[in-house]
C-alpha cells in the first residue's frame, strides 16, 4: 500500500506532461562560448560544471530523495552538442502535438530555444556525422535498410560501479585522480591525454559536489520557510544528506539512495544518455539497509520502502528527447533504467536478501514504468521470490522481466574475454537485456546498429537491387533464378547480411572515433571501473570490458522466408523463383491463393518445428560468430543480439512483401518472438522454439516477449503456469523472457479512451511503456502480438 | 485377443491446455463418440469416420475446391461462400488438398502412438514444472480403449502423467484398467444428467452404464482420489433443483471430492454448421443459478468446486 506521500507524488507524476525546457541549453551555450580553447576533456568538464553551478535547484513537495535533471518537474533537456539544432528547430512546433512521445514547451522557452540554437547551427555531433559518414551508408540509413548508432547521442548504457561510489564517495575518486595527476609528468601524447582526463574528472566531481551543496542550501532555505514541522525536519534531513553525499560515503540508507540518485541524475545532465542501469541494487544497497533497518533499527522496513519508492519516482522524471524517427523506433519514452535483483553472489551462493523483495514490493506498489525490474533466476532462487514476480506479471504489470543466470553467466564469460567466473556470476544488465560481466566495469555502448532482414531478403531476390527504389543498394549476390538449391539461397543471404553489418562497423567505428576526440564522457567514465585506472574515457576504451551491440530486425521473417523458399520453390516446386519474386514485387496482388500457400504450407518459426527452428538458429549463429570477431574503434568487441526494440515497425514499413507471406509494409516480428500470428500451437511451442535458438553464442542475448490472455492464467493455478513457462524456458537455455498479461479488449479500450488507462503498462522491448503513450502503429503491433489463451 | 489399431483419427493435439486437468497439458482429442449431446462443443469429433470441415472465415474465394471435386459436391456462391453437398461428398479430400487457405480441411488426422507422444513429449519440461501431462479426450476415449491403454502405458514409460476425460460410456474393464494405471493421475468424469430420461433425450443414450461405471470407479479409494466430476450446465435442461440435488446425493454417497461446472457455451454451433449440420442453441444457467449450484456443491456436499469454460 502506498503511503499518502507516495500516492500524491504518483498522482502528480501521471498528471504532468513531459516538458522540454531551455535551461540546460542556455547554460551549455554560455559555457561553450566561455571555455572554448581548453583541451577537449577539460573543456567538456567545464561546460558541465558551469551547468551544475547555475542550474535551478529544484526540490519538490513530498520528496525525500532530491535532484532533477532540469529546472522543471518531468522536464527534458536539449543537448545541442549531440543532437542537431536543425530538427530541434524544424520540429519545435510539433513536439507538443506529435503522436509519438510528445513534449510540452512553454512559449517563453520556445523563444529562448530558437534564439539560442542559432549558435549551434551545424555544430552538433549529428551534423558532423552527416558530413563525415560515407554517402553510401547514409543512403542505406535513409532507406531504413541499416541503422548506425552514435550519430546523435553518446554511448550511454553506463552501468557504473555503484559499490565503489558508496564506499569511497566522489571525494575518493577526486583523490585518486589527483594522485594520478601528481604521479605522472606527461612525456607523450597518450600520457598528456590521461592527465587531461583525470583533471576533467576532478572538475566534474567538483561540479556534482557543488550541485549537492546548492541543493542543501535550497533545502535549508525551504526549511526556514516551512510552517509544517514534519516537512521542516524532512527538509533538514535532505539538507544534511546533500552535505554528506555524494561527496562522502553515505552513513544511512536514505543517504545511500540519495548518493545513487545524484550520480544517476548527473548522467542525464552531462550528456543525452539512456540505459543507465542501477545494476545489482539489492546487493550494493544491502549493507545500508541491513544497518538501518535490521541491525540498528533506525528506520522501519516501511520507511525504507517509502524512501525506495521516492527514488523510483525520481527515475520516472528523466528523458531523452528523440526525433520523430527514433520516437517510432524506440516508442514510449524508454530510458532502460534496469534494476536487477536476485541471482547469485560472485562466489556462487544465492544472493537474495530482504531488499530483493523490497525492490519488487516498491515496483508492485507503484506500478510506474521505471525503473524496470529484472529478476535473476537460478536453481537456488527462493520460490517465493519467483512467485512474487509471477504474481506481478499475472496481474498485468508486465514487470519484472525474468533473466536466467545459467544463460547469462556463460555469455558474460564469452563476451568478457578474460572475465573471471566471479565477475560472470556477478553479471548485470548493460543496456536493456544484455548481460555483461559484473562489478560495474562493462561499457556496452549500445546500438552500434540494426540490419533490416526483410531488406536482405529483397536484395537477394533482386541481386542487390532494392525493389522499393530500383537502385543497386546491396551486394550483387547473383540472379536467384539460377540458384540450384536452398543452400545457395542461404549463402547469398549470409553474404548480403554480413556485408551490411560490416558497413555498420565502418560507420560506427567512424562515429566512435569522432566521439573520442570531441565528446568523451567524463563523469560516467570515471564511475565505470577501469577508466580512472587507465586514464581513459569509455569512448577511448577505458572500461574494464568494452563491447558494442549489433542487432537485427525481422529474424523470424528471415527464417520463415527461407523455409518457404526451401519448401515451395526447391522441394515441392509449387512455384518458380521467378514467380515468387514477381508475387512479392506485386505484394501478392491477385495472388492471394499463392500467399496462402506460402503462409500455410511451409513451417513457421515459433511452433516447435525442429526444421525451421534450426534455420533460425543457423542464421543467427552465423551472424553472431562472424561479427563477434570484429573490434570497434577503441578495441572493444562487437556483440550480437536479437532485439529490435520497436524498430520492427519502421523497418517493416519500408519493406515489400516477403516469401513468408508477410504483406508489404507490415511490421516484422517483435524481437526474438515469432512473426505475429504465425505461432499457432500455443505458448509452449513458441517458448520451445525461441529457447532452441538462444545460446551463449549470442553475446547480447535475445529479447523474448510473451503475451498471455488473462483468462488463461488466473488464480494460483495460473501463477504456477506462468512460473512453469519461465522455468521451462530457462531449463531449455532461454536467456530472457518478459510477460504481458493483458487481453485485446483492454488494449482496444485503452486505445479508444486513453484517459481511463493512464497506468496500463506493457512490455515493449527491454523496457516498459504506458500503452496509452504509444502511437497507434506501436499499439497495433502489441495487439497483434499473438495472445496465448487456452481453448476448449 | 483384442486388436489395437496402429493409428487412430486424432482431431487435434492441443498444447498448453490448462483447463483439462492440472498444470500445463497437451490434450489429445480422439475422434468418435457413442453419445451425441445436443450441446456438444466438439461435434466434429462425434462421428468416428473422417469428415470434411469448413472454416468460412479463411476462405479467399479462389474456387479451386470447386474444380478439384470429382463428385461436383462443392459450389461457390458469391453471397454464401462455399456450399458443400454433403450427400454427394465422399470425403476424398481433394478439395482440402487444393485449399491453401485452410478453409476446407479434414477434421482429423490418422496418428500413431509414437507420433502423438513425439509431439506431446516436446512439452515434458512444462508438465514437470507444473504438475501437468497429457489429457486424453475426445470424442469418447473408451471408443479406442486398447489404443488409449497403450498410449497411457507408453506415456508412462516416458515419465508423462495422464489425465482421462471420459463420459464413462464404455467398457467397464477397460475403464478400470485405465483408471488404475499409475501414471493416470486425474480422471475427468462427465455427469450430463442424473435423470435417465433427460440423459437419453439429450445425449441419445441412457445413463445407467455411466453411473454404474462411476460407482465401480468410486469404490476403489485410489481411483476415487483421481476423480473430478464435470457437469455441463444447460439452462432448463439439466440445471433444475431436482437434478442438482439428486446429483449431490450421489456424489455424497460415492465420496466424490471435486466437481467442475461447465456452463453452456455456444461454440459448438458453428462447428456443427461447418461439418454440415445444425445444432440447437441453448442458454447457460443464469449467473444466480450458477452461484446457487456452486454453493450447494461446495457447502452442502463439501466438494471442491470449480467453474470453467466461461466464454
Amino acid at each position: 500500500m502506498l503511503t499518502p506521500r507516495v500516492e500524491r507524488m504518483r498522482e502528480k507524476y501521471f498528471d504532468t506532461i513531459p516538458q522540454i525546457t531551455a535551461e540546460r541549453l542556455v547554460l551549455a551555450t554560455e559555457a561553450y562560448q566561455r571555455f572554448a580553447g581548453d583541451a577537449v576533456p577539460i573543456f567538456r568538464a567545464k561546460v558541465v560544471n558551469h551547468i551544475m553551478e547555475n542550474m535551478t535547484t529544484l526540490i519538490l513537495d513530498d520528496e525525500l530523495i532530491v535532484g532533477t535533471a532540469t529546472n522543471v518537474y518531468r522536464g527534458a533537456n536539449l543537448h545541442p552538442e549531440f543532437q542537431s539544432s536543425s530538427w530541434y528547430i524544424s520540429d519545435i512546433d510539433d513536439f507538443s502535438t506529435r503522436e509519438k512521445d510528445p513534449y510540452y514547451i512553454s512559449p517563453e522557452d520556445k523563444e529562448t530555444i530558437l534564439e539560442t540554437l542559432k549558435y549551434w547551427e551545424g555544430k552538433s555531433m549529428e551534423d558532423l556525422a552527416e558530413t563525415a559518414m560515407p554517402a553510401k551508408i547514409q543512403e542505406l540509413e535513409k532507406d531504413d535498410i541499416i541503422c548506425v548508432g552514435l550519430e546523435n547521442g553518446v554511448s550511454g548504457e553506463t552501468t557504473c560501479d555503484h559499490e565503489k561510489i558508496l564506499t569511497v564517495g566522489i571525494k575518493g575518486y577526486m583523490e585518486e585522480c589527483q594522485k594520478n595527476i601528481d604521479n605522472l609528468l606527461p612525456q607523450t601524447m597518450e600520457e598528456q591525454a590521461k592527465v587531461d582526463f583525470w583533471k576533467a574528472c576532478v572538475i566534474q566531481c567538483q561540479g556534482l559536489i557543488t550541485y549537492a551543496h546548492r541543493m542543501a542550501d535550497e533545502a535549508e532555505k525551504m526549511a526556514t520557510e516551512c510552517a509544517d514541522e514534519k516537512r521542516k525536519q524532512e527538509l533538514l534531513t535532505i539538507a544534511e544528506n546533500c552535505r554528506v553525499v555524494p561527496e562522502n560515503p553515505p552513513r544511512t540508507f536514505q543517504q545511500a539512495l540519495q548518493a545513487i540518485w545524484f550520480v544517476h541524475v548527473y548522467f542525464y545532465i552531462e550528456v543525452c544518455t539512456t540505459a543507465c542501469g542501477f545494476g545489482r541494487f539489492d546487493q550494493y544497497m544491502w549493507p545500508f539497509y541491513k544497518k538501518d533497518v535490521i541491525d540498528e533499527k533506525n528506520i522501519t522496513r516501511e520507511e525504507a520502502l517509502e524512501m525506495l519508492e521516492c527514488l523510483y519516482l525520481k527515475t520516472c522524471e528523466v528523458y531523452e528527447v528523440r526525433d520523430n524517427w527514433y520516437a517510432t523506433a524506440f516508442a514510449g519514452y524508454p530510458m532502460w533504467q534496469i534494476l536487477v535483483v536476485g541471482g547469485q553472489t560472485p562466489d556462487g551462493k544465492d544472493a537474495t536478501n530482504d531488499l530483493s523483495y523490497l525492490c519488487l514490493e516498491a515496483a508492485d506498489d507503484l506500478q510506474v514504468k521505471q525503473p524496470v525490474m529484472a529478476l535473476r533466476v537460478w536453481e537456488e532462487t527462493p520460490e517465493d521470490l519467483i512467485q512474487f514476480g509471477c504474481r506481478m506479471v499475472q496481474e498485468g504489470q508486465a514487470n519484472p522481466g525474468f533473466f536466467n543466470d545459467n544463460a547469462a553467466i556463460p555469455i558474460s564469460l564469452g563476451k568478457g574475454r578474460g572475465s573471471t567466473i566471479e565477475e560472470a556470476r556477478d553479471w548485470t544488465i548493460v543496456g536493456c537485456i544484455q548481460p555483461g560481466p559484473g562489478g560495474g566495469g562493462t561499457d556496452g555502448s549500445p546500438d552500434a546498429g540494426y540490419v533490416n532482414m526483410g531488406k536482405m531478403i529483397e536484395f537477394v531476390l533482386h541481386n542487390g537491387v532494392d525493389p522499393a527504389t530500383g537502385k543497386l543498394m546491396g551486394l550483387e549476390t547473383g540472379d536467384p533464378r539460377e540458384f540450384q538449391d536452398i543452400e545457395e539461397f542461404k549463402d547469398a543471404l549470409k553474404k548480403q547480411i554480413i556485408h551490411h553489418y560490416s558497413l555498420i562497423r565502418t560507420g560506427y567505428n567512424l562515429m566512435q572515433s569522432i566521439h573520442m576526440n570531441r565528446y568523451p564522457v567524463i563523469f560516467a567514465s570515471m564511475v565505470t571501473k577501469g577508466c580512472v585506472e587507465s586514464g581513459k574515457s569509455v569512448q577511448h576504451g577505458g572500461a574494464q570490458y568494452s563491447t558494442c551491440g549489433l542487432y537485427v530486425t525481422g529474424p523470424a521473417n528471415l527464417a520463415d522466408s527461407i523455409a518457404a523458399v526451401e519448401k515451395c520453390v526447391f522441394e515441392d516446386k509449387d512455384l518458380t523463383m521467378d514467380e515468387l519474386i514477381k508475387a512479392c514485387d506485386s505484394n501478392f496482388e491477385g495472388q492471394e491463393r499463392l500467399r496462402q500457400l506460402l503462409l500455410n504450407k511451409p513451417e513457421k518459426f515459433g511452433n516447435n518445428s525442429a526444421h525451421v527452428d534450426a534455420i533460425y538458429k543457423e542464421m543467427m549463429t552465423y551472424i553472431a560468430d562472424t561479427v563477434q570477431e570484429w573490434q570497434d574503434a577503441r578495441g572493444g568487441w562487437y556483440a550480437f543480439g536479437i532485439d529490435s526494440q520497436t524498430m520492427n515497425i519502421p523497418h517493416g514499413q519500408v519493406t515489400g512483401a516477403l516469401p513468408d507471406g508477410r504483406l508489404a509494409g507490415e511490421p516484422f516480428c517483435d524481437a526474438a518472438s515469432p512473426m505475429m500470428g504465425r505461432d499457432i500451437n500455443g505458448p509452449t511451442a513458441t517458448v520451445k522454439s525461441v529457447a532452441s535458438m538462444v545460446s551463449e553464442a549470442l553475446h547480447e542475448g535475445a529479447l523474448y516477449n510473451l503475451r498471455f490472455d488473462p483468462n488463461g492464467v488466473q488464480g494460483e493455478a495460473g501463477r504456477n503456469i506462468i512460473e512453469g513457462v519461465v522455468k521451462t524456458y530457462f531449463e531449455d537455455g532461454g536467456q530472457h523472457i518478459q510477460i504481458n498479461v493483458v487481453d485485446n479488449e483492454t488494449l482496444k479500450k485503452a486505445q479508444k479512451k486513453p484517459e481511463d488507462y493512464k497506468g496500463l503498462m506493457v512490455r515493449v522491448a527491454g523496457y516498459m511503456a504506458y500503452f496509452t503513450e504509444l502511437d497507434k502503429s506501436a499499439q497495433d503491433a502489441i495487439i497483434y502480438r499473438t495472445p496465448h489463451l487456452s481453448q476448449n | 485377443m483384442s486388436h489395437t489399431p496402429e493409428r487412430v483419427l486424432v482431431g487435434s493435439l492441443q498444447k498448453f491446455s490448462i483447463e483439462d486437468g492440472p498444470g500445463i497439458r497437451t490434450t489429445i482429442f480422439l475422434k468418435g463418440c457413442p453419445l451425441s449431446c445436443k450441446w456438444c462443443h466438439n461435434p466434429e469429433l462425434i462421428d468416428s469416420r473422417q469428415q470434411l470441415i469448413q472454416s468460412p472465415n479463411n476462405c479467399i474465394g479462389c474456387g479451386c475446391c470447386v474444380t478439384a471435386c470429382p463428385q461436383s459436391a462443392v459450389a461457390l456462391e458469391p453471397s454464401a461462400g462455399i456450399i458443400i453437398d454433403r450427400a454427394k461428398c465422399d470425403i476424398c479430400l481433394q478439395c482440402a488438398d487444393q485449399c491453401y487457405a485452410k478453409a476446407l480441411r479434414p477434421v482429423a488426422k490418422l496418428m500413431s502412438i509414437e507420433e502423438i507422444l513425439r509431439i506431446a513429449g516436446q512439452d515434458k519440461g512444462f508438465y514437470d514444472n507444473t504438475g501437468g501431462g497429457i489429457t486424453v479426450s475426445g470424442g469418447e476415449i473408451l471408443m479406442h480403449g486398447e489404443f488409449v491403454k497403450r498410449l497411457v502405458r507408453e506415456a508412462g514409460e516416458q515419465g508423462i502423467n495422464v489425465c482421462l476425460d471420459t463420459s464413462g460410456f464404455g467398457d467397464s474393464h477397460v475403464l478400470k484398467d485405465l483408471a488404475l494405471a499409475e501414471n493416470v493421475t486425474d480422471i475427468l468424469y462427465d455427469m450430463k444428467s442424473i435423470d435417465n430420461e433427460v440423459h437419453k433425450a439429450c445425449t441419445g443414450v441412457g445413463n445407467q452404464l455411466i453411473i454404474a461405471n462411476l460407482r465401480m470407479l468410486a469404490e476403489d479409494e485410489k481411483i476415487l482420489d483421481k476423480l473430478t466430476m464435470r457437469m455441463p450446465l444447460i439452462k432448463d435442461i439439466n440445471d433444475s433443483q431436482d437434478i442438482i440435488l439428486r446429483t449431490g446425493e450421489l456424489y455424497q454417497e460415492l465420496g466424490i471430492k471435486r466437481v467442475t461446472l461447465l456452463p453452456y457455451h455456444d461454440l459448438g454451433i458453428s462447428k456443427q454448421r461447418n461439418i454440415g449440420g445444425r445444432q440447437e442453441s441453448f442458454q447457460p444457467p443464469t449467473a444466480e443459478r450458477l452461484s446457487e449450484i456452486e454453493a450447494y456443491f461446495r457447502d452442502e456436499i463439501n466438494l471442491k468446486v470449480e467453474i470453467l469454460g466461461r466464454v
